[in-house]
């Protein structure tokens, strides 16, 4: 009864934190100079022509009055119109959101298998050669910035040897995974150093720890501890790492997507606040939120339903 | 303890050997995405030495109208620009124009080179002796891409819809049309207010490509600005904003024979690099504006060619002349001086931009090439910077960041302004910001371009030197009512030599004021693969993509 009730808290938590970022992100959105009709139609614009097109989407209330139409029309299912585009956001989203899923589950899952298996690799043998490899390899990781290694990434694989895609999303599934191979590769090698880290010195913490001197008191076998015991315990606490992973892959998609000529929703979002295209902006941080906002939940709800401490 | 920390050392040096080494074969990249809206070619990036090993197969999707054995040939351009609508009079940004050329057709049709005005949609046409009526006559048989005939009617709808239209983005051009009727299914009749010598030319720009009146009025502008029914070599397969534009051959265009390329694609990539990457897999066959660092190794591959063709862009310095320093005719003088434009154009394009001397672009009808240019003489800057009080002030330089090649130019200023004795400071804004404080008058100085839809120079003189005509003289806020006076006259004179004596007049008068200060003329860096043929694109931003074949 009570995780059900602690779950349910956790659900009800979203709302007003994604109201607060809304309006947040609103306000400074409208906050910063720049005229996104005046950048859509081009430089030879006359005045009068914005004008006319200001006015046409209400560019020219205040503030506030803007937000709470924004907010009605959304309740009612209406993400509002791209400035840019003339087309409703919602379509432009939808139309996006492959790529940017793609890119997200892959590099989760480039990222955690290889972490998982270098920690543990690092661990079972504490400063042996593999082990100091492994640190190398991470603290150079940590390093490098992931924009000139994807450009590196696609000089070697794909110009210099043709073996990969350059650019783009491909037309089938097949095609998808060979597109996203290099950029995959980039998202794994910016996450992986850190997440390694991370897990390596909590697992070599974990040996010290009680119930690995009453299991082996108990003459249980070394390999039985680690992963029945302490495995678990370690991954636990690095599982709320999650929803930081998640957002920080969505936020490196915005640098990313644009490299690989990947039509998803970071090179939109890019766009967006550069042209100033506030309903997309508004769109954008509302998905990229919401993702956020639902893995952290998961893993939550997740926990809380596996630690056999909380009844 | 201190076996690990040697270990660490020395796999750390390795490393960094390593990733040295990685380097040194390809110079790192180092910037952010471009936001530019026009051709012009921007930053540096991670040269390649040797030719990529695969080409992309050719495209083997099946016609829409063909049987199923044949296959229909492509062609996929990656270009920086975007395309934000359909409808050819709701925009004048660089993106939309390429497209609207190869969705609609004009009255009149130009060269691939643009430098002949031949029939279009009209066969034939008659001027009065006044030139202030204009009679165009149909083709027959002309028909839009629903398989509605295309009668005078639809003429008489898209002028007037451009003349008069809240949302018509570009109309300056059209306002000197008094009239347009339709006579007959087949004949369509101008009346100006009075003698206009661009009108000729205004009759084939971008945004007067012929729209159906039933289609527009059926569909509603809205829905007609998504998929609209054309006039042009192309119409729309289908259109995802900000990712591509899907082109297919229209089989109710009135050339025979055309176009030659059965569909288009025009790809969104922003990313300068990206572009260049794609160009040498082969994953596209045209690149929009590549980087000047990367012409000579993209052009001497067997592959890929960089033609240079003209365009009309020109890079100036934009100086604000309500600032009360720079009010002065001196200092901008001071300034121009200061500047060592030959060796700005040089580092900054490869030698591959041509110095410019008059602030109209070289492309244009009666561009003046025999102005001197202003010298360089940092002495003489010197000397008038003392007398008009303004050594050692401080000037602000305004760019827009993001662009390797803008911040070139202002580093490259910046000395040499110091070296006269300003104390110069470099501000780095986003392009919307960049336009708020430039409309606004709240800069100093700051280096751009621009350019011109049409070869006539009306409306390049309207825009950059005329300081009542709505655009503040490209914001520089410089005001003659001289250059105003003349321009006006020169709209209305058709006499070509008598023009050309008020365009020389009016380029010398804004040289002699330093109204902006001219840099250079930069050619269109686009990227072609040798396999196609009889592809390039004109001063006016038009493709000749329905004469192009490609053999792969």
């Amino acid at each position: 009864m009570k995780k059900i009730n602690l779950i349910l808290q956790r659900f009800w938590q979203i709302i007003p934190v994604l109201l607060g970022i809304s309006i947040i992100t609103f306000l400074l959105a409208h906050s910063i100079p720049g005229d996104p009709v005046r950048l859509i139609l081009g430089p030879r614009a006359p005045q009068d022509v914005i004008d006319a097109v200001r006015q046409q989407y209400g560019l020219d209330e205040p503030v506030l009055t803007q937000y709470f139409i924004y907010l009605r029309n959304l309740v009612r299912g209406d993400w509002g119109q791209s400035i840019a585009f003339k087309t409703p956001v919602l379509e432009l989203v939808l139309l996006r959101f492959t790529p940017t899923l793609y890119l997200l589950i892959g590099g989760l899952v480039f990222s955690i298998i290889p972490t998982l298996v270098l920690s543990i690799l690092g661990s079972a043998n504490p400063d042996g050669w593999l082990d100091q490899t492994i640190r190398v390899f991470y603290t150079v990781g940590l390093g490098l910035p992931s924009y000139w290694l994807a450009l590196v990434l696609v000089l070697i694989f794909a110009i210099r040897s043709g073996w990969l895609p350059a650019t783009g999303f491909g037309n089938n599934i097949k095609e998808h995974i060979s597109h996203m191979i290099l950029p995959w590769a980039t998202v794994s090698m910016a996450m992986t150093p850190i997440l390694t880290r991370n897990l390596r010195a909590t697992l070599m913490e974990k040996q010290d720890a009680d119930f690995v001197i009453a299991g082996l008191s108990k003459g249980l076998p070394r390999y039985y501890i680690f992963w029945r015991h302490i495995l678990p315990n370690s991954v636990l606490p690095s599982l709320h790492l999650l929803g930081v992973i998640v957002l920080y892959i969505l936020g490196s998609s915005i640098v990313i997507e644009p490299i690989f000529a990947i039509p998803g929703l970071g090179q939109l979002y890019i766009r967006s606040v550069i042209g100033r295209d506030y309903y997309v902006i508004q769109a954008m941080t509302l998905v990229f939120s919401l993702i956020t906002v639902t893995a952290t939940l998961a893993v939550d709800v997740l926990t809380l339903i596996i630690d056999p401490r909380i009844k | 303890m201190n076996k690990t920390l040697r270990a660490f050392k020395q796999a750390w040096l390795f490393g960094l050997v390593l990733v040295l080494l990685i380097t040194a074969c390809g110079p790192a990249a180092t910037q952010a995405p471009e936001q530019t809206q026009a051709p012009p070619a921007t930053e540096e990036m991670v040269a390649t030495e040797e030719p990529a090993v695969t080409e992309a197969p050719p495209a083997t999707e099946e016609a829409p109208v063909a049987t199923e054995e044949e296959e229909e040939t492509v062609i996929r351009i990656a270009t920086p620009n975007t395309v934000s609508t359909l409808d050819p009079i709701k925009s004048a940004a660089a993106g939309d124009i390429q497209v609207f050329g190869q969705l609609y057709s004009r009255l009149l049709k130009a060269t691939p080179d643009g430098s002949e005005l031949l029939p279009g949609l009209a066969e034939r046409w008659e001027q009065s002796e006044d030139q202030t009526v204009w009679t165009f006559y149909l083709r027959d048989g002309l028909k839009f891409s629903d398989g509605i005939p295309l009668t005078a009617e639809d003429v008489v709808f898209s002028f007037l819809r451009l003349r008069d239209h809240e949302g018509s983005v570009y109309s300056g051009p059209f306002q000197p049309i008094k009239d347009v009727e339709a006579l007959d299914e087949k004949t369509v009749r101008f009346t100006l207010d009075g003698p206009a010598a661009p009108f000729f030319g205004s009759v084939e720009m971008f945004n007067a490509g012929i729209v159906p009146k039933h289609a527009v009025e059926e569909m509603g502008e809205e829905e007609f600005a998504k998929m609209p029914v054309v006039s042009g070599p192309y119409m729309v397969r289908e259109w995802l904003p900000n990712d591509r534009l899907i082109m297919e051959r229209n089989p109710y265009y009135w050339r025979e024979g055309y176009p030659k390329i059965d569909v288009v694609e025009f790809i969104e990539v922003p990313n300068d690099n990206t572009r260049v990457s794609m160009i040498s897999t082969g994953e596209i066959d045209v690149a929009v504006s590549v980087p000047w660092a990367n012409i000579e190794e993209l052009d001497q591959r067997d592959d890929i060619d960089v033609p240079l063709d003209p365009s009309t862009v020109i890079e100036v310095v934009l100086l604000n002349h309500k600032d009360p320093m720079l009010s002065d005719v001196r200092v901008r003088k001071a300034i121009a001086m200061a500047l060592d434009v030959d060796n700005i154009t040089k580092t900054v394009t490869f030698g591959k931009a041509t110095r410019a001397n008059s602030p109209l672009p070289n492309s244009l009808l009666y561009y003046d090439p025999d102005l001197p240019a202003i010298p360089y003489d940092p002495d003489q800057a010197k000397q008038l910077l003392e007398e008009a009080g303004a050594m050692g002030k401080k000037l602000e330089l305004m760019m827009v960041s993001g662009s390797a090649i803008t911040e070139q130019i202002h580093l490259l200023m910046q000395n040499q302004l110091t070296a006269v004795g300003f104390e110069v400071t470099i501000k780095q804004v986003d392009l919307g910001t960049w336009w708020d404080l430039l409309v606004g008058g709240e800069y100093q100085a700051a280096a751009s371009w621009w350019y011109n839809e049409t070869p006539d120079p009306d409306l390049a003189v309207r825009w950059a030197l005329c300081g009542t005509c709505g655009s503040d003289s490209f914001y520089t806020f410089y005001v003659n009512e001289e250059i105003d006076r003349l321009a006006d006259e020169a709209v209305k004179e058709v006499d070509p030599q008598k023009r050309a004596e008020l365009y020389h007049r009016i380029q010398q008068i804004a040289l002699d004021e330093v109204a902006q200060i001219p840099l250079y003329y930069p050619p269109y860096t686009n990227a072609y693969s040798t396999a196609i043929q009889g592809l390039m694109m004109n001063p006016a931003i038009q493709w000749s993509l329905e004469e192009a074949t490609i053999t792969r």
